[in-house]
């Protein structure tokens, strides 16, 4: 059984996060999106469960930054990474970011393609389904339970819906999946595997290689500039320690949930 | 013959709320772009949800699906068609569960320009779109050059709803649908009932990441029941599998609307927002004075959830 | 002395013949065959520990081994250790055994050696005399101290008597360890029957022969007595069933030595003798030719062969278990059943696929040896997790044993394995990615600094005198932060040239080195000695035992050797040098809480003590205090769980020790976990009406700024 998950390295969203005064990044830290984590621990449990066995490889779009995700999946398990090298898709378009992975995924032939279903700091939750429609891969968005028949392989999945309502799909692989957090519990990646996972086989390719000419990535959307949203603050601050406060709370309480 | 499609969102033999959002955003664009808007019904037995479809929209596209639920193929299928067919500027559905499935492979497919969880629109000669950025602590805005067409899927709760349903004129659209299904529906499972009813609670005390200690659970219920409300968590602690899904406040968990909504340690993702904005009266506690739930809160304070419960705790003797 | 003199003896054999003397010798030398082949045994198993004893670096010390472990023997001053009377009687018992084994072997000696080769007999006159006057004296102590002990365990209800596993529910087949009390009753009653057989031996031999020096053998002529007149048939044979049944005892003992309780002689003198000094304050690197396969201990073949030579010298003293915070407050772990689970195992192990055969032809089952410690009907992982390395037991281990070493040894590997609390899994996730546990942005970390109305030096910009590392809790926690800028105004009133390195401080470490996650300590540590290398300083200070700890103990290792010192040694030294005064005296009644990491592990108790008596305080001691003091609950990174579990928080505990001392209304603390975890406890204790938390440096300020030395006066 072989798999690719897609994985991002995201802005780490603190109260530190400073515009640029090009108006069209920002600074920040940087680690493994959130959602990631689960896709990838939903595939090393799948290949884990393979009777015949399997190869997990994670693929990811970004500069050498990029890589210190991919490490951190390597040394959860995954057995070896690609890094697609595109400086022309650093704004993280989706439509070209799932271009690009397109091209990297075709080549692996995977039978069964994990992303997570949003990365935490853009949050279109469309990279997945983007790319598996490049691909023309059946696909399940929102994914929060998977079970894999070891005869067929074909997949029984969990659809979440809202309110912890579910609906339950049959799907046939080659397939691609969006998981949902809160699906599994990710294993940790302990610092002497990740050292170790450095060792481990890491390509990094152009899209020239993959057969990506550049007039060929689409482009869907242009960014014209960010800001810092205009409601900031529009609470009124409760002022005091912790008493004064829940004083504060209990007549809020009393005067609009009585009324 | 250019339009504004809506994709029309049902499940379950109803016609959903968030359509009504997307078709008010598309009414509101109507007059700017001198566009008719369109819905496209694509659905099983289609007949049954044209009673809901709101007034204003200029036709119904009835597409008859060869599923009997909701399934993403079909509508990324017919889509396509559609688009061929159509030509529509703009394809607008909401950003929902359902959505996440079809629109991306849509806009994939059909080389159009998208963008998701779009919290406005603007009408310069083309789409100009406002959406969030790094979890929201920013807003960008996009435009679309050189595209004909855009899917846009738009934020719930960020769009006002269209007016009461009306007639509208249908056109019967024929397409090839068969064999579109790639996935087969088995069954919907639904929540298991708890009795835990935080949906008609008129007061909620909502916990959410800051409260990092799960044995602290109870004591946090008991204060929410000592104050005569009902406790609701947001999705981090059901994902950590401390409560259940019934408690979970937001798009994948419920849309609540307390008197009052007392959010404790909660910052304040869309996700989470989207479900309380129909609360009336909303108290956030938070030690990060941006945190964006004080963007939404009537009334904030920046301190430790836990002193505060303390002192309520105290407030109740 | 003449002919009298010469008559003082006793025949060795008296009456046996030689077939039954034949006999005696082959029973002997069998034991002590036996006893050789034990020992052999058990040297070997510990040599099956492929785990290294001691970090490279470090030399071997014999003579300084051996004295320690001599003096140790002599003195037995660890054994007293609260537990005094217990203490006295095991000392009464050792010198009353080894006396009378020396005396066994002199005669010996004699009898098989100097008098068939070079035919000198000494065992006569006056030597004999003393010699039976030394043993009359040993035999009594050893009565008196087995008879001490056996009251002591009839009668006592002391927790350390009491085997019941905290790690096994009360249903569970092995919760009683009822064959371990079984173990001490034969082992006390057969070393009490040598005794009496040998005294009674004695007075039936003075009855026959009515020697009439008696006076100088008084427990033998006193049991003498009622025996005189007697038929002298009686009294022979009485004499010949007494000497071969003490003879058959205690031979049979020699034998047995190394396969029971009896083994501590041998097993716990070593392990003194190999103690590491350090032991929990400075944790063993993973040896850099073994940093490819997985770190600590999986399986009893992962020991080092001194960890499982402790594992053997346990005595079931139970002073740790009685130690143990975590066993205390309802957590599943006693270090004593976690050492006996583990000696368990080993022996269970080291005995072979077939039992007593495979022992003899020294087969033993590999598979055994290589199965992991940790399972259900095993050691339980959650009893590893419980251990908030405090150090505690090592601390009051009378026989070297390094328990919380061991346990670090363990959750190495549970760590290596992914098998860890949710929380403490995002915790060092959350270290790893930004540098402290609090998961705020690495820029936070001088935050706190703006509540003041003066900037702090950035260290890394300037040089300094004092290089302040301030630590992740003293840094993030908002309870926290005001007793560090209260430190910093102390410092700057004081004109202490002093800074910090702002974002480039790392979390120390110390306590992610005592959970376990070595790789991700070895980094944080890297990281902290390049930054603090980058700095011009003389000295370091930290108001945080933990970081105060690897720093001292740990960092030198890893190439970064500084004087480092704990704030509170920089404020008694700000005293007692006069720049800081003491305005207004406080006049409280203070009790002292001591941090785990600065007393245990640094060993300063009087420092902070001092200085409360120069505030003006009257100290008055909680009952567990110093090198007793009870851990907070936080250590080991226990904080950072997500399930505590127990049935009463240590801290709780802590604070109602200090609640029940009279009219004690201060509750002083040197550390920012214990800030933390104390102002919490007395709020979920209810107590805030009844005490009131101060960190030392507060106090301080308190009393000295009294003075109208306002923030900024002085420098």
């Amino acid at each position: 059984m072989k798999l690719v998950v897609c994985v991002k390295q995201v802005a780490t969203i603190d109260e530190e996060l400073e515009l640029r005064d090009d108006g069209l990044d920002a600074d920040f830290e940087l680690e493994l999106n959130e959602w990631d984590a689960f896709s990838l621990e939903t595939a090393l449990q799948l290949r884990e469960g393979a009777a015949e066995g399997g190869e997990v490889v994670v693929v990811t779009v970004g500069d050498e930054d990029a890589e210190e995700a991919l490490v951190e999946c390597l040394a959860r398990g995954a057995d070896r990474a690609v890094r697609i090298a595109a400086p022309e898709l650093a704004g993280g378009e989706v439509l070209g970011i799932a271009a690009a992975l397109a091209a990297a995924v075709e080549r692996e032939e995977p039978d069964l393609v994990l992303c997570g279903v949003q990365s935490s700091d853009a949050a279109s939750a469309a990279t997945g389904v983007a790319l598996a429609g490049r691909l023309g891969l059946p696909r399940v968005a929102v994914v929060k339970r998977v079970e894999r028949d070891p005869a067929s392989g074909s997949l029984t999945v969990w659809r979440e819906l809202e309110a912890g309502a579910s609906e339950v799909l049959g799907v046939r692989t080659p397939a691609l999946l969006t998981i949902q957090t809160g699906s599994c519990q990710p294993r940790y990646a302990n610092l002497r595997a990740i050292k170790q996972a450095r060792e481990k086989p890491l390509a990094v390719c152009g899209l020239d290689e993959l057969g990506l000419a550049p007039s060929a990535v689409p482009r869907g959307s242009r960014l014209r500039g960010l800001r810092a949203p205009e409601t900031g603050t529009a609470a009124r601050m409760l002022e005091g320690d912790a008493a004064e406060l829940a004083a504060a709370i209990r007549e809020i309480i009393e005067e609009r949930v009585a009324r | 013959m250019s339009s504004i499609l809506v994709v029309a969102e049902t499940r379950r033999g109803e016609l959903r709320e968030i359509t009504k959002e997307v078709v008010g955003a598309a009414l509101g664009l109507k007059e700017e772009s001198r566009l008719p808007v369109a819905v496209a019904l694509i659905a099983s037995a289609p007949d049954r949800f044209l009673g809901a479809i709101p007034a204003g929209v200029d036709e119904v596209l009835r597409v008859e699906s060869p599923a009997e639920h909701f399934e993403a193929h079909v509508h990324e299928r017919a889509l396509e068609q559609l688009i061929a067919k159509e030509s529509p500027r703009l394809v607008l559905a909401g950003h929902t569960i359902d959505s996440f499935g079809f629109a991306p492979a849509v806009a994939a497919r059909a080389g159009t320009g998208f963008a998701s969880d779009v919290a406005s629109i603007r009408w310069d000669d083309g789409p100009l779109v406002t959406r969030g950025a790094y979890g929201d602590k920013l807003v960008a805005e996009l435009d679309f050059p050189e595209q004909s067409c855009v899917v846009l899927t738009l934020r719930p709760g960020a769009f006002a709803a269209a007016a009461a349903a009306g007639s509208v004129p249908v056109r019967e659209v024929d397409l090839e649908l068969a064999g579109a299904a790639a996935t087969e529906h088995l069954r919907f499972e639904d929540a298991v009932d708890t009795g835990v009813d935080i949906g008609n609670a008129s007061l909620l005390l909502s916990v959410g990441r800051g409260m990092d200690a799960e044995d602290e659970l109870p004591r946090f219920e008991a204060l929410a029941e000592r104050l005569g409300g009902v406790l609701s968590v947001s999705r981090p602690l059901v994902d950590a599998g401390w409560v259940g899904s019934d408690r979970q406040v937001g798009q994948s968990g419920k849309t609540v609307r307390p008197r009052v909504y007392l959010a404790l340690g909660i910052s304040g993702a869309v996700q989470h927002l989207a479900g309380i904005r129909e609360a009336e009266t909303v108290v956030a506690v938070n030690l990060d004075p941006e945190a964006p739930i004080f963007g939404v809160a009537d009334f904030g304070a920046v301190a430790d959830l836990f002193d505060v419960a303390d002192a309520l705790e105290g407030t109740l003797g | 002395m003449g002919l009298l003199a010469a008559t003082k003896t006793r025949p060795v054999f008296w009456g046996l013949g030689p077939w039954l003397e034949a006999l005696w010798y082959v029973l002997a030398l069998l034991s002590v065959a036996v006893f050789a082949y034990g020992v052999v045994r058990l040297v070997r198993k510990y040599g099956r520990g492929r785990g290294q004893s001691w970090p490279a670096r470090r030399r071997r010390d014999l003579p300084r081994e051996v004295a320690g472990a001599a003096r140790e023997l002599l003195s037995q001053a660890r054994i007293k250790r609260r537990a005094r009377a217990a203490g006295w009687a095991h000392q009464g018992i050792f010198f009353g055994f080894v006396v009378l084994f020396i005396g066994t072997v002199v005669l010996a000696f004699e009898t098989d050696f100097t008098a068939p080769v070079f035919g000198w007999r000494y065992f006569h006159g006056d030597f004999y005399l003393a010699y039976k006057e030394a043993l009359n004296v040993a035999g009594t102590v050893l009565v008196a101290g087995l008879l001490a002990m056996m009251i002591r365990r009839a009668s006592s209800r002391s927790v350390r008597l009491d085997y019941a596993r905290p790690d096994r529910a009360p249903q569970e087949p092995q919760f009683d360890r009822r064959i371990y009390r079984r173990g001490d009753w034969a082992f006390l009653t057969l070393l009490l029957l040598i005794a009496l057989t040998g005294f009674v031996l004695e007075g039936v031999r003075i009855a026959m022969e009515q020697p009439g020096y008696g006076g100088t053998q008084f427990a033998g002529w006193l049991i003498a007595q009622p025996l005189v007149g007697v038929g002298e048939a009686t009294l022979a044979g009485l004499r010949h069933g007494l000497w071969w049944f003490h003879g058959l005892l205690a031979i049979s003992v020699v034998a047995a030595i190394p396969y029971t309780k009896a083994a501590h002689m041998l097993t716990s003198t070593a392990s003194l003798a190999r103690s590491d000094p350090d032991a929990g304050k400075h944790l063993q690197p993973v040896p850099a030719d073994r940093a490819a396969e997985p770190p600590g201990y999986g399986s009893l073949l992962d020991f080092s062969p001194r960890h499982l030579l402790q594992l053997d010298a346990c005595t079931r003293c139970g002073k740790c278990h009685e130690a143990c915070p975590a066993n205390a407050t309802g957590l599943p772990l006693s270090p004593r059943d976690l050492v006996l689970e583990l000696r368990e195992q080993a022996n269970h192990a080291a005995a072979g696929v077939s039992g007593v055969l495979g022992g003899l032809l020294g087969a033993r089952d590999e598979a055994e040896l290589s199965a992991p410690v940790i399972g259900s009907q095993k050691l339980r992982s959650d009893t590893v997790w419980s251990c908030m390395q405090c150090n505690a037991c090592v601390e009051i281990c009378p026989v070297g044993i390094e328990q919380a070493p061991i346990i670090n040894q363990l959750r190495r590997r549970l760590v290596d394995d992914g098998e860890l609390d949710a929380g403490l899994q995002s915790t060092l996730e959350t270290i790893h990615k930004s540098g402290n546990s609090f998961g705020q942005s690495r820029r936070r970390r001088g935050r706190w600094t703006e509540g003041l109305d003066f900037e702090v030096t950035d260290a890394r910009k300037k040089p300094v005198e004092i290089l302040w590392f301030v630590g992740d809790y003293a840094a993030f926690d908002p309870r926290a932060q005001e007793a560090s800028r209260s430190l910093a105004r102390i410092l700057r009133a004081a004109g202490v040239d002093f800074g910090i390195m702002y974002e480039g401080e790392r979390n120390a470490g110390n306590d992610v080195r005592r959970v376990g996650e070595e790789g991700l300590f070895e980094s944080l540590a890297e990281q902290n000695i390049a930054a603090i290398e980058g700095c011009e300083f003389d000295r370091i200070l930290t108001s945080d035992p933990h970081s105060l700890n690897t720093l001292r103990h740990e960092y030198p290792e890893l190439g970064g050797e500084w004087t480092v010192l704990h704030h509170t040694a920089l404020l008694l030294e700000l005293l007692d040098e006069g720049r800081l005064r003491v305005a207004e005296p406080l006049a409280r009644r203070a009790t002292y809480h001591d941090p785990c990491h600065l007393g245990r592990f640094q060993g300063e108790y009087e420092s902070p003590r001092r200085i409360l008596e120069l505030l003006g305080c009257t100290v008055v001691e909680m009952p567990r205090n110093r090198d007793n003091s009870f851990c907070c609950g936080a250590g080991g990174g226990r904080i950072w769980f997500a399930e505590e579990g127990g049935a009463e928080r240590p801290s709780e505990s802590r604070i109602r020790e200090a609640v029940g001392l009279p009219d004690v209304d201060l509750f002083v603390v040197s550390c920012p976990k214990d800030v933390v975890m104390y102002e919490a406890a007395i709020r979920s204790s209810g107590n805030e009406e009844r005490i009131q938390l101060r960190e030392m440096t507060e106090l301080v300020e308190s009393a000295v700024l009294a003075s109208g030395v306002e923030e900024g006066a002085v420098c």
